[in-house]
């Protein structure tokens, strides 16, 4: 298909889409492919299709998507936000996955392979995985679930300051869990006799795993990668603390990066524990460094002792990222 | 020795899609045929068909389907479905509720499905030429398991949560009456307490008129007169789709869960004729061998059976073979022995043909009549000397057979007994 974005890493610009002249049997074989589809969808699909517009791709996706799910189920859909699992959430399975596909590749003229499809697990995956076919951007970096090792191998931040057991990383998102076991050094002190986490700590492992994200999921440029001892807390936004945590409590982390331009990188962020809210952080900012990819050879070793590095400017709560 | 009994039916048939029509309807002799609208074209000689009403799987997409609203079912299971499947869905659904079985009684490693149908020609078709004209990668993923012979066991087994024995039958017109079978043994051997014995077909266009092409086909236009086994002005059968379904319990489960069954199933035997993969064999050797076999099996005697479900189908070549098969093996016979073919009503079902057959057998058993062989004017002089049964008879047999031939000379023999 002339139409098939070119996605092969390295293979230098990608190739824009150039659509074919959209003609009326067009029009009428698209509406019979989205006749189960809502009209929004269909509309979506048109305006795509006339206009190469990739505004309109999320919308087409996102129709298809709803198609194929239980109509009990599409509530969620509706409700949802893009962390919503396809699998988990909505009961999309392997061939529904493969239905959906063939729609979409149908709708939108475009082919996608299936070792593309694998790392595809919530909606937003989807969106932004069809969103960088359609404007020939590089593919996403999958979601990937980091262990324990991986976290310490990666991580400038090391025990007994990392507050992260495991975690996934996408290039959109990074969720990760840190159960507290009430060995914490410093639960000895806060408080006397009634170990409480420190809000403070909670903020700090919501920065680390912002960290991790800077260093696993994070688009970079080609040859490029943030340097692990770039990185350093700069200020936050809005953070409130909604619920005691103590030991026993698993704290499920999750942030999502809203504006990222070198230096700076912004993360909303949430801790739950259970369905309770535990944090909210409304902006989290760090700053970071692209070097090149040949610096960054040697990870970080476990039980080395990360080299202290002050920030130009310190800042006023300063949440030791690299201490 | 473990015995057998059928248990629960189901049945999405051209004479009723419930077992109070059904039944009613062969008291009564009443056909399920129709002019088939896709037939009444210049080029197509057959046009009857022993049509399934009260559904609509006329189109190749399942989300286009319509079928009785008091079956629910969800898109993630429509979707792989060829029409046979559906039947046999809806049929299955019946049957459960028929045999009072509960979830746990169903997905059990105890409880297996045995099926039949020869897949969805029409839906084979339809992703084969979507593979051709739309290319590989635009292929439907669930083209090959809605459409490909197994898809009723595939779709069936996943759908009702099976876990015992599952599989497909392939022996054309004689397959669900192996299923039937075999999913004794199964029983009898102490493998399974209970099976689903299915049998379906699509029923449409693309399922019956290549039998056309074999001249097997009856050419009549007048759908009282289409279907007429053992008639000496037969001309062919008619085809017919649908879905049945037969629950088998042990003895055990019968007693345990303190249901009333319609029959038991005493047991069967099979042979094949070794003489030509279509034409049945002139004096029904096979058949012949079925028949003695079951016999010998239950230790049952001819003269002990009060009633046969011919597979008679209104060919011309298969009527006289079976009345052949018949004559060699009841020399001693009742004289309440009633032979009769109910595909004079239904139409021939192919795969379908043994299970609900069965079901008939076992609705007479319980209803209290013997249903008679209908459209016959004139019996044809080679299928003189049985006993056919021109009208119902009041009173439902105690022992009766139920014989089934298909392709390649595959003949089954099933016995059931009045509980």
């Amino acid at each position: 298909m002339p139409e098939a974005v070119q996605t092969t890493p390295g293979a230098g610009k990608p190739l824009p889409i150039a659509p074919k002249p959209f003609a009326p049997e067009d029009e009428v074989s698209l509406r019979e492919a989205l006749k189960r589809c809502s009209p929004s969808t269909f509309e979506a699909a048109i305006q795509f299709r006339k206009t190469g517009n990739a505004e309109h791709v999320g919308a087409v996706v996102i129709g298809v998507i709803e198609r194929f799910v239980e109509p009990d189920l599409r509530v969620k859909l509706k409700d949802a936000d893009d962390d919503i699992r396809l699998v988990e959430d909505l009961g999309i399975d392997s061939l529904t996955m493969m239905e959906i596909v063939i729609l979409v590749e149908d709708v939108l003229q475009l082919t996608i392979n299936n070792d593309e499809l694998r790392n595809l697990r919530t909606v937003g995956d989807v969106k932004t995985f069809i969103d960088c076919k359609i404007r020939g951007l590089p593919l996403p970096k999958p979601t990937k679930f980091l262990p324990i090792e991986h976290i310490g191998s990666v991580m400038p931040i090391q025990p007994p300051f990392l507050f992260l057991n495991e975690a996934s990383v996408s290039s959109t998102a990074a969720n990760g869990k840190y159960k507290i076991t009430g060995q914490e050094f410093f639960l000895q002190g806060h408080f006397k006799d009634n170990p409480v986490m420190p809000a403070s700590i909670m903020l700090e492992a919501l920065g680390q795993l912002a960290v991790l994200f800077l260093l696993e999921g994070a688009p970079t440029e080609q040859g490029k990668v943030i340097g692990a001892h770039t990185i350093f807390f700069t200020g936050c936004e809005g953070v409130r603390a909604h619920r005691i945590c103590r030991p026993g409590d698993i704290l499920t982390l999750s942030i999502k990066p809203k504006r990222m331009k070198s230096p700076l990188a912004t993360f909303e962020g949430s801790i739950r524990v259970g369905q309770e809210k535990a944090v909210i952080a409304e902006e989290i900012t760090l700053t970071f460094l692209y070097v090149e990819a040949a610096e960054q050879s040697a990870p970080v070793h476990g039980n080395v002792p990360a080299p202290v590095e002050s920030p130009a400017v310190a800042p006023p709560l300063r949440v030791a990222m690299n201490a | 020795m473990p015995r057998v009994f059928i248990t629960g039916l189901g049945f999405i048939t051209s004479i009723g899609n419930d077992a109070e029509t059904v039944s009613r309807n062969l008291r009564d002799l009443r056909h399920g045929f129709e002019l088939f609208p896709p037939f009444q074209k210049p080029d197509i000689p057959c046009k009857v068909v022993g049509t399934i009403k009260g559904f609509f799987t006329d189109s190749t997409d399942p989300e286009d389907w319509t079928w009785p609203s008091r079956y629910t079912i969800k898109r993630e299971t429509i979707r792989s479905m060829g029409p046979n499947v559906l039947y046999a869905h809806c049929a299955m659904m019946q049957a459960v509720a028929d045999a009072k079985l509960t979830e746990a009684d169903i997905s059990d490693p105890q409880v297996g499905l045995y099926a039949a149908s020869a897949g969805s020609p029409y839906l084979l078709h339809y992703h084969h030429e979507r593979l051709v004209k739309a290319g590989v990668m635009r292929c439907s993923p669930l083209g090959i398991v809605s459409s490909i012979v197994g898809t009723l066991n595939f779709n069936l087994v996943a759908s009702f949560k099976i876990q015992g024995a599952s599989c497909g039958f392939s022996s054309a017109c004689a397959s669900s009456a192996h299923a039937m079978g075999f999913a004794y043994d199964d029983i009898i051997l102490g493998r399974q307490k209970r099976m689903f014995v299915v049998g379906a077909e699509d029923g449409n266009t693309d399922a019956i008129l290549p039998f056309a092409g074999m001249r097997t086909l009856s050419l009549q236009g007048d759908p009282d007169l289409a279907s007429r086994p053992f008639d000496a002005g037969r001309d062919g059968f008619v085809g017919t789709g649908g879905g049945a379904v037969v629950v088998l319990e042990s003895e055990d489960e019968v007693a345990r869960r303190g249901v009333r069954p319609y029959a038991e199933f005493l047991g069967w035997g099979q042979g094949s004729d070794g003489y030509n993969l279509a034409i049945s064999h002139p004096d029904g050797n096979g058949l012949k061998l079925a028949m003695e076999r079951a016999f010998a099996a239950t230790g049952i005697a001819p003269g002990e059976i009060d009633y046969v479900n011919a597979h008679a189908t209104s060919t011309l070549i298969g009527d006289v073979s079976e009345a052949r098969a018949l004559r060699s093996v009841f020399t001693e016979a009742s004289s309440r022995l009633a032979v009769s073919s109910t595909k004079a009503l239904t139409g021939h079902g192919l795969s379908l043909a043994g299970a609900m057959e069965t079901g008939f057998c076992a609705l007479a058993m319980r209803d209290g009549y013997t249903p008679g062989s209908a459209h016959i004017s004139t019996v044809d002089p080679l299928c003189e000397g049985i006993p056919i049964l021109r009208e119902t008879r009041v009173g439902g047999p105690s022992i009766a057979m139920k014989n089934s031939s298909g392709f390649g000379g595959a003949n089954v023999a099933l016995l059931f007994r009045r509980p």
